[in-house]
């Protein structure tokens, strides 16, 4: 069987056995790469990953909606004034039925459209976790729980790092490209590029993430690396060596260090995405704004691939807005609208580049939010559902465990704060497997996976 | 008596704060002993702490009068408001309209207020209790004016009057939603609304685990840090803040943020209060039916009254103003201030910001490599601005997107965990040594770069010979005036001299000396505006400007 259309039952779900897993991934391209990585050796493919961070909290309980009238009637109980119509709710028709119909929230036809064409999936009720954790567990403190529940900054954390209760102070793509380095020496620009500024996600001991905008990088003004270039070319041979002398603060040295990393890279990345614009391979429209822009300017790299010799990619975009403490009603549908129609169109551009199957994009968000209603809005809470996409996704399905939305049930901590069924560890890990780090290397990936039976959850092929 | 003894005595007075001496009957006090004279360069040092950049003129003054006579000065004039700025211009067509005009008050405040150091501790108090126009404000500028005003207004105040106004202005209100925010209804599974609870808690006050007195974290006998509250306190807290609305608001909930609503302090609607027993810190606990105003003063008494309020204000004021990473005696001194005053009283601003710029950390004689902070990319521009005397034809400054291109604006940050966290730590020897560097967060290879250009286009396009008839010239491009510099260019080492005065306290590095007069020297004696521009674009662009020591 394959492990990829795993059922989405909780028996089924709980069957799988690491044994069984290793078992399974030994005929995958996990242990080639496992030699590979060990040997320091190039990369014979390329690949890519993008997370689509989701700052504020995603409401993703009504992004994802059980349709069936039983569900659907706990659903609409617990969420009163925020709850989707019945009516209104996208149907889709995974592979495997749980034996709830699920349909997604009226805004996000673009990936109707994609799940039911076998590139993309969910994982549901997904979250940071040390460890698996019952209602008892959690109550009596039997298990040990991720630091902060509910705070904003320490879960966005949690999802970047899945450091658990360490202290560590990398990322889960960093350690990623840590582990990678030797391989893409020859790359021209870090293995790790944020469109969204500096973030935990790519946060690593040996590698530095490249921070460029939502456009690409820039370039500098007047300084030019061109011997022809004049002044402009003397100009830059000075700020090269103002920036490289050695300085006596911390501060100073950071700083220089940025500025260091900006002149390398800006004039090779700036040219390498506006060569790929001229060859116009990518004849995909992005919707206007935030998100758009930014995977737009990420399609362009991808294009822009072999020009910069990369062979490992891990791009980090995001939108923000969805705090929804208020008018909730009003601002969801438009978010998830762009989300929607965003990642849709990114789709599209890497099937124009003929590289979709090469490119997996993923959501992550601080934590789900609660199923009761503060009014007119929702508050901080916990598990979430999240979207995957891309050619080499097991699409059409729907992976963990769905689960009843019901306040005070079974998973409820408390006003409809729901405990993750699945841990974002095994989420970072399925991810990490298929970008090319050996079985080995993921619980350096994901600290706690270990603690977990599934070490994979069956959604990349 | 002649002018010249006046002008001494007036010296005396401020430099010792001696009586006049009028002759009374009994033996004047001994005055206090002089302040020690203060070196041109730690003058700019104290100024770039305590004001929106260093200036020749000011370093003069406070050299005169010492850093003690300074900061009293500063703390009794008079101070520069935003939202009468705003209130005397044409009412807009739509609100958001205001946004420009409010960056530009901002601006004429830092560059130009002679307030200089409340304004420079509001902008940190902004940076802390954070409200922005990025969200539901963008349409609210008058709110976001009378927030910064609020703040201002208490920067040298009681931090419990602090709290207390911020948690009921509008802005705040509307932003972390304790506007509208309703007692619960089980019928409707609707709870109280837990966002400003939270936050309040987190970022404004306490934060997440229990601290030493030194800053330091706490931690139990299974070395874990301590929660200061759990979220059974956050519910409670929630409770505490129900029924709070719009002043004058015909409905509780969903009425329109007029310009009267955005700068008055919200009202409370007792029937939207909720009137149950609450759960606060340390195990205290409001009684029931004591009304929302009562329950509003206890709880924010039970914040106030935290221990780790001391260390996590200290902390947070020391890195906005000297140092990113305080020693722990720093932080116990400055906290043990805000304990006590020295006459009893908790939480003064006033004293605690006097305790921060005079302590002998903030100026060390011989600074060690993480003593200082890199500067906020605002302050480097309003360092440059205030010494080259930036203007525009139109007299403003609407700035409104320097949030874009310098990573942060007034009261404009992405959300209410400011432009930068005062925990980051960028990769490699800052990380690695477990110190923090909050404004490298937004020094990233893209925004340092929007940054140099932005002062390559300030230095060798916007400045004084700027060409009005010029299309990319507008009436309000700000412009910066270097015609001195410029007249003296001929002469390298005297133009570095100056320009390094002016801008670095006469401190510069030997490679930045040798590269700027390597510049020069390919670019003809009489070029002395050009000469000019290479010179100061060099410096601000430079690690060595970046810094504050």
């Amino acid at each position: 069987m394959s492990m990829s259309k795993r059922p989405l039952t909780r028996r089924d779900f709980l069957k799988a056995t690491s044994a069984a897993a290793t078992a399974t991934f030994a005929a995958t391209p996990g242990l080639a790469y496992a030699q590979m990585v060990g040997s320091g050796a190039p990369f014979p493919d390329y690949r890519a990953l993008v997370c689509v961070f989701l700052y504020g909290g995603n409401d993703s309980f009504n992004m994802l909606v059980p349709r069936s009238d039983a569900e659907y009637g706990v659903y609409a109980a617990s969420r009163q004034n925020l709850a989707i119509a019945q009516d209104d709710l996208l149907p889709i028709s995974p592979l495997t039925s749980d034996g709830v119909d699920y349909g997604l929230h009226f805004s996000m036809g673009a990936t109707r459209s994609l799940f039911e064409a076998g590139n993309a999936a969910f994982v549901t009720n997904v979250g940071p976790l040390i460890a698996p954790t019952t209602k008892d567990q959690f109550f009596n403190q039997s298990v040990p729980l991720p630091p902060q529940l509910f705070s904003h900054n320490d879960q966005q954390d949690q999802w970047l790092t899945l450091r658990g209760r360490s202290q560590s102070k990398t990322g889960w793509a960093g350690r990623i490209a840590d582990l990678i380095r030797l391989n893409v020496a020859d790359q021209q620009m870090a293995t790790n590029a944020s469109l969204f500024g500096s973030n935990l996600f790519q946060a690593a001991d040996e590698t530095i993430a490249y921070v460029m905008g939502p456009g690409g990088p820039l370039r500098f003004e007047g300084l030019s690396g061109d011997p022809g270039a004049g002044l402009a070319y003397a100009q830059r041979q000075a700020f090269d060596r103002i920036v490289d002398a050695g300085y006596g603060s911390i501060y100073e040295r950071g700083f220089a260090a940025v500025q260091r990393r900006a002149i390398d890279a800006a004039d090779r990345v700036s040219a390498a995405i506006e060569n790929a614009r001229a060859a116009g391979a990518v004849t995909t429209v992005f919707p206007p704004g935030q998100l758009g822009t930014q995977l737009d300017t990420v399609a362009h790299l991808i294009a822009a691939r072999d020009e910069l010799g990369m062979q490992r990619q891990v791009f980090f975009v995001a939108a923000g807005g969805f705090d929804s403490h208020d008018n909730q009603n009003e601002d969801q549908p438009g978010l998830l609208a762009n989300v929607s129609d965003s990642i849709a169109a990114f789709f599209a551009a890497t099937v124009d580049l003929g590289i979709a199957d090469a490119v997996t994009t993923f959501t992550q968000s601080d934590f789900g939010r609660t199923l009761t209603s503060n009014g007119d809005g929702t508050d901080h809470a916990w598990g979430g559902n999240q979207l995957v996409v891309g050619g080499s996704v097991a699409g059409r399905e729907l992976y963990g465990s769905y689960p009843l939305l019901e306040i005070g049930g079974a998973d409820d901590v408390g006003g409809g704060r729901l405990i993750p069924t699945t841990s974002a560890d095994q989420f970072a890990a399925t991810l990490a497997r298929w970008f090319g780090i050996p079985e080995a290397d993921l619980d350096t990936v994901a600290p706690h996976l270990a603690n977990f039976t599934e070490r994979d959850l069956g959604f990349m092929v | 008596m002649k002018r010249a003894q006046v002008l001494a005595c007036l010296a005396l007075v401020a430099l010792a704060g001696c009586s006049s001496g009028s002759g009374g009957g009994k033996e004047p006090p001994p005055p206090p002993p002089p302040p020690p004279p203060i070196s041109q360069a730690e003058a700019y040092r104290f100024l770039n702490q305590a004001s929106f950049g260093a200036t020749e003129a000011e370093a003069e003054r406070l050299r005169a009068m010492g850093i003690e006579a300074w900061i009293d000065e500063q703390m009794g004039l008079p101070m520069s408001r935003q939202l009468p700025h705003l209130q005397a211009l044409p009412p807009p067509t739509f609100m958001f309209e205001l946004q420009p005009d409010r960056a530009d008050i901002w601006f004429r405040n830092a560059l130009h207020g002679p307030d200089q150091l409340r304004q420079r501790v509001a902008f940190a108090l902004s940076e802390i209790m954070v409200v922005s126009e990025l969200g539901v404000l963008s349409d609210q500028p008058f709110a976001l004016a009378s927030y910064y005003d609020t703040l201002a207004a208490h920067a040298f105040g009681n931090y419990r009057d602090l709290i207390e106004a911020v948690t009921l202005h509008p802005a705040m209100g509307a932003y972390l939603s304790m506007l509208g925010n309703e007692k619960p209804d089980p019928a409707r599974n609707i709870r109280p609304d837990e966002n400003y609870a939270r936050e309040l808690m987190q970022l404004f006050s306490i934060g997440l685990v229990e601290l030493n007195p030194d800053g330091s974290v706490r931690l139990d006998a299974n070395d874990e840090p301590v929660p200061t509250y759990d979220q059974a306190v956050i519910e409670g807290f929630a409770h505490v803040f129900t029924g709070w609305t719009y002043a004058g608001a015909p409905v509780f909930q969903g009425a329109f943020p007029s310009e009267f609503r955005q700068i008055t302090p919200m009202e409370l609607w007792p029937e939207f209060h909720d009137t149950g027993e609450k759960l606060l810190l340390r195990g205290v606990t409001l009684p029931p039916g004591q009304g929302g105003a009562a329950d509003l003063a206890a709880a924010l008494d039970n914040i106030f009254n935290h221990p780790n309020v001391g260390p996590f204000i200290a902390i947070r004021l020391i890195q906005r103003l000297v140092t990113s990473n305080p020693s722990p005696g720093y932080v116990a001194r400055v906290a043990a201030v805000f304990d006590d005053n020295g006459s009893g009283v908790r939480g003064d601003l006033g004293a605690v910001v006097r305790a921060i710029l005079t302590d002998a950390e903030a100026r060390p004689a011989n600074p060690i490599e993480i003593d200082g902070k890199l500067k906020e990319p605002l302050l480097r521009l309003t360092q440059l601005w205030r010494a080259y005397d930036a203007v525009s034809a139109s007299g403003r400054y609407p700035y409104n997107f320097a949030y874009i291109i310098f990573g942060q604006g007034p009261l404009q940050s992405p959300s209410v965990f400011n432009f930068f966290s005062p925990f980051y730590a960028p990769p490699g020897e800052i990380r690695d040594s477990s110190l923090v560097a909050p404004e490298l967060e937004i020094a990233t290879e893209y925004l340092n770069t929007f940054f140099t250009n932005y002062m390559f286009i300030q230095t060798f396009a916007w400045n004084h010979t700027a060409d009005p008839a010029n299309p990319e010239i507008t009436e309000d491009t700000v412009l910066i005036d270097f015609a001195a510099e410029a007249a003296l260019a001929a002469d390298a080492d005297a133009l570095i001299d100056r320009v390094a005065d002016t801008l670095l306290a006469g401190r510069i590095s030997t490679t930045l000396r040798n590269e700027i007069a390597g510049m020069l020297a390919l670019v003809p004696a009489d070029q002395g505006v050009l000469r000019a521009a290479e010179t100061i674009y060099l410096v601000v662009t430079s690690p060595e400007f970046a810094y504050q020591r």
